[in-house]
């Protein structure tokens, strides 16, 4: 079965978060950002779920491993070799 | 040092063992590439810094006496997750949730978007997730992802933390890709009622509401 010509609204939302993650084929991808382009309400609940997604990247803390392990992993690890 | 992790990626890749013309890297230099990003996973997945620690001490110690397994010029980054996750699950993993008690089961694609439009927040400013997300600090987000059950918090910090690929959260996690997708769509959903139930224990949802788009 062949790619339709462009997708409703319920197709596109069913593609939404494959989309969001770019795991769609090129032509999928293609569909949906041309329904994107001239759907006022999906476009809008694709710009807040990726508004979302992207400011619970940017607010995980990102942590350091602590001195003391790394230096615990390391003894250990020069433990094994010998 | 936190680093990009497609510069890991390439870094760990064209160091690995064998690899065509460059010399093996050992694998204390692959590991140190990784282990900031490993440590951060571990305490999402235990929810406990003493137990990360030994998660991870655990995993780098396996992943050492395992290195002879690793596939030259493959993905040494998504190789010792999956170590990781493996002792994860082997080892550390609590049936019980923490944190506050939420029902996460029936939620509905699109939770935050349509309780912030129920509730006016998409007529006062152009961008309401930036609203949001301006109101809701790290802390009460780690919180919401302690809340998720081990396999959906799993699959959501290699997606959030560690930005993985379906593709790499399977490799690493042991399912199959649709598996993943399927997990992972609803992580996402379920964090987003987790969000919006905590940031209400908090009063927070009032304070998104009362403010306006200062642009506008």
């Amino acid at each position: 079965m062949g790619l339709p010509d462009r997708l409703t609204c319920e197709e596109a939302f069913e593609r939404l978060d494959d989309y969001l993650d770019r795991e769609l084929t090129a032509d999928q991808m293609r569909l949906v950002h041309e329904h994107l382009e001239i759907c006022a309400v999906c476009a809008s609940e694709y710009r807040f779920e990726s508004g979302i997604i992207a400011g619970v990247r940017e607010k995980l803390r990102r942590v350091a491993v602590p001195e003391g392990l790394r230096a615990r992993i390391s003894a250990l690890l020069k433990d094994q070799a010998n | 040092m936190l680093e990009d992790r497609s510069v890991i990626d390439s870094a760990a890749t064209l160091s690995a063992p064998g690899a065509a013309g460059v010399p093996q890297a050992p694998f204390e230099a692959l590991l140190e590439l990784v282990l900031d990003g490993a440590f951060a996973v571990a305490l999402r997945y235990t929810r406990n810094r003493t137990d990360a620690e030994d998660l991870v001490q655990e995993a780098a110690l396996l992943a050492c006496r395992g290195f002879h397994t690793f596939t030259p010029g493959s993905n040494f980054r998504a190789w010792f997750h999956r170590i990781l996750t493996n002792c994860f699950y082997s080892k550390y993993r609590k049936e019980r949730r923490q944190g506050a008690e939420l029902d996460l089961e029936e939620t509905s694609e699109l939770y935050l978007y349509e309780e912030t439009a129920a509730l006016g927040l998409h007529s006062q400013t152009r961008d309401p997730a930036a609203q949001v997300m301006d109101k809701l600090t790290g802390e009460l987000i780690e919180e919401a992802i302690g809340s998720l059950s081990d396999d959906y918090r799993v699959v959501a910090t290699l997606y959030f933390l560690e930005e993985f690929s379906y593709q790499e959260i399977a490799e690493v996690v042991g399912v199959p890709v649709g598996t993943v997708r399927s997990r992972l769509h609803r992580a996402r959903h379920m964090l987003q009622k987790a969000l919006w139930v905590i940031a209400k224990d908090r009063g927070i949802v009032s304070e998104m509401i009362g403010i306006t788009d200062q642009g506008e």
